[in-house]
């Protein structure tokens, strides 16, 4: 089942590479030019919000900078678009388009299934997240930038927690639905909506509270790498509750009458 | 053993099937006939544990289909009506994946399925995706056969095959039977029931009709032929005879006769024949009557 995602992986995990080769490579003229930072310490907090950069957050940084360019908006996107439809793929279009009913007729159980397909996805999100890592060590070395390296790994395990969960709930509506479109529209607009309530929460006092509904607010790359924040707590709690849907959703797909 | 006891399975929509009983005794072979959207399929994914039963239930060699439905694929091979496989990989690659998904039996399957894939003629380094509907349908057969499972089912198996490829599967089965395989088969196909199988049932919107001996029903066997003649008047000394006649046209008939045909020579020798043509198979014929 992996073999099938080499290639989707190889791919993405070359363009992560690239990207922050790219980045890191600007980097050094982009921080010899104070104007820039300075542009950017101007801009309205609702503007920053948008770009995923916190309202009071520094912004001459290295970590504000690939935060902002990279990790708080396009790589959450990415991975989670990603997520979603790799979940959907292993699980909801097998189930609707009949391709698991081999693999159901065999002795290997529903629960035995799930795990794999799972597997097949908690370790390709895995790999990206190391890409992402990869990237960032082989930039800053090449561009001799200085980082701490031990909050990109935080910022990777929190990563991969983060993703592994919009995992998760993604294969928990292909299993309750085994219908690949709805468990599609369900994954990704519940993304959404978690997306918009961090934006919109981020926007004014008033709205502040919608952040709270959020599970993006959890996932802040640019605090995690200054070290303002621990992203122990949220590691924890995003891993709890993966395993917890988990194994609901593998109970919902053990029982689930499948039209195959 | 395959034994279904009051079945019932009934979609929201109100389709499925109702109250469903038969047994299949061991070492004989099945078919399951039917219009479409008859419940064929879903008699045949309760077998296979993708559906939960409403009520009743379905054992084979005792093991039941729902609570038990890892252990009862220890014993059965299946092929799905309709064939979808993971279109990226290639024919060896889909046959290593089932293989090895059987465990411990892995190498000798893979040792067993080069007979299959010589009798089919299969390229297997192609990539799925790229497969006709024919070789998809071949490739299906062959994951299906390769298990040596001792019950096989199938799912209206030969849709796709040319008919060079129908002939081959046929001798297959008549191949597995020999190794005392108990076979459940859904067809379209008259022809192959009545050559592969012992007994047939006949499903019409989900209620289990008959089920029936095939040697029983070619002793009852009507066979049918359509006739003309070349006048008027041998079409009146055909009427007048003792034959079971359906006019069809001003001088062509539809004759349907029971046991020995010779009646009908009798009453033929007397007219002039233009046309004569056995129109449809026996068995066929008996089960249309179910069907009407």
């Amino acid at each position: 089942m992996f073999k099938q995602y080499r290639r989707k992986v190889a791919i993405i995990s070359t363009g992560i590479v690239l990207y922050e080769g790219l980045l890191t490579w600007v980097y050094p003229v982009i921080a010899k030019n104070p104007a820039i930072s300075d542009i950017a310490q101007s801009l309205p907090s609702a503007v920053k919000t948008v770009f995923g950069v916190p309202a009071k957050a520094r912004t001459d940084t290295f970590e504000a900078f690939i935060s902002g360019q990279f990790f708080a908006r396009i790589w959450v996107m990415l991975m989670a678009i990603y997520g979603i439809e790799t979940a959907n793929a292993l699980l909801g279009r097998m189930v609707e388009d009949g391709s698991i009913a081999f693999l159901l007729s065999t002795p290997v159980s529903r629960s035995e299934l799930i795990s794999t397909q799972t597997a097949v996805l908690i370790s390709t999100n895995a790999i990206l997240v190391a890409a992402m890592i990869g990237g960032v060590y082989f930039g800053t070395f090449c561009a001799e930038i200085d980082i701490e390296h031990g909050r990109y790994v935080d910022l990777a395990l929190l990563g991969l927690s983060f993703f592994s969960l919009i995992e998760i709930y993604s294969l928990f509506f292909s299993a309750w639905f085994a219908e690949e479109e709805r468990a599609l529209t369900y994954a990704m607009g519940l993304t959404l909506t978690f997306y918009g309530l961090d934006i919109v929460g981020g926007l004014s006092h008033k709205c502040s509270w919608l952040k709270n509904l959020s599970l993006f607010q959890w996932f802040q790359p640019q605090e995690v790498l200054e070290g303002t924040t621990d992203p122990l707590g949220p590691i924890i709690g995003f891993s709890v509750a993966s395993v917890a849907l988990w194994y609901f959703t593998k109970k919902v797909f053990e029982a689930k009458d499948l039209p195959i | 053993m395959i034994e279904v006891k009051e079945l019932t399975k009934i979609y929201p929509e109100g389709r499925g099937i109702r109250d469903v009983s038969f047994q299949v005794n061991p070492g004989t072979a099945f078919g399951f006939l039917g219009p479409n959207g008859a419940g064929k399929t879903t008699t045949i994914r309760l077998f296979m544990g993708f559906l939960r039963p409403d009520s009743g239930r379905v054992t084979i060699n005792e093991y039941d289909c729902w609570r038990d439905k890892t252990e009862v694929k220890k014993i059965v091979s299946y092929l799905p009506g309709e064939l979808h496989f993971i279109e990226n990989l290639t024919g060896v690659d889909f046959l290593d994946l089932i293989a090895g998904m059987h465990g411990d039996h892995c190498l000798h399957i893979k040792k067993y399925r080069e007979y299959y894939v010589k009798a089919f003629d299969l390229d297997l380094k192609i990539l799925i995706r790229k497969m006709s509907k024919g070789m998809k349908q071949k490739l299906g057969i062959i994951a299906t056969l390769m298990l040596d499972a001792s019950v096989l089912i199938f799912d209206e198996p030969t849709s796709g095959l040319d008919p060079l490829m129908q002939k081959v599967f046929i001798e297959l089965i008549l191949e597995e039977k020999q190794k005392g395989k108990t076979l459940f088969m859904s067809s379209h196909q008259f022809a192959e029931i009545e050559r592969t199988c012992e007994q047939a049932g006949i499903i019409r919107d989900g209620k289990l009709l008959a089920v029936q001996s095939i040697s029983l029903l070619r002793e009852a066997e009507h066979q049918t032929f359509e006739i003309e003649v070349e006048s008027e008047t041998d079409a009146q000394l055909l009427k007048h005879s003792q034959l079971n006649i359906t006019p069809l046209q001003e001088r062509c008939f539809v004759i349907r006769i029971a046991g020995e045909l010779e009646t009908l020579w009798l009453a033929l020798a007397k007219v002039r024949v233009k046309r004569f043509k056995q129109r449809s198979l026996e068995l066929e014929e008996a089960f249309m009557d179910f069907y009407r």
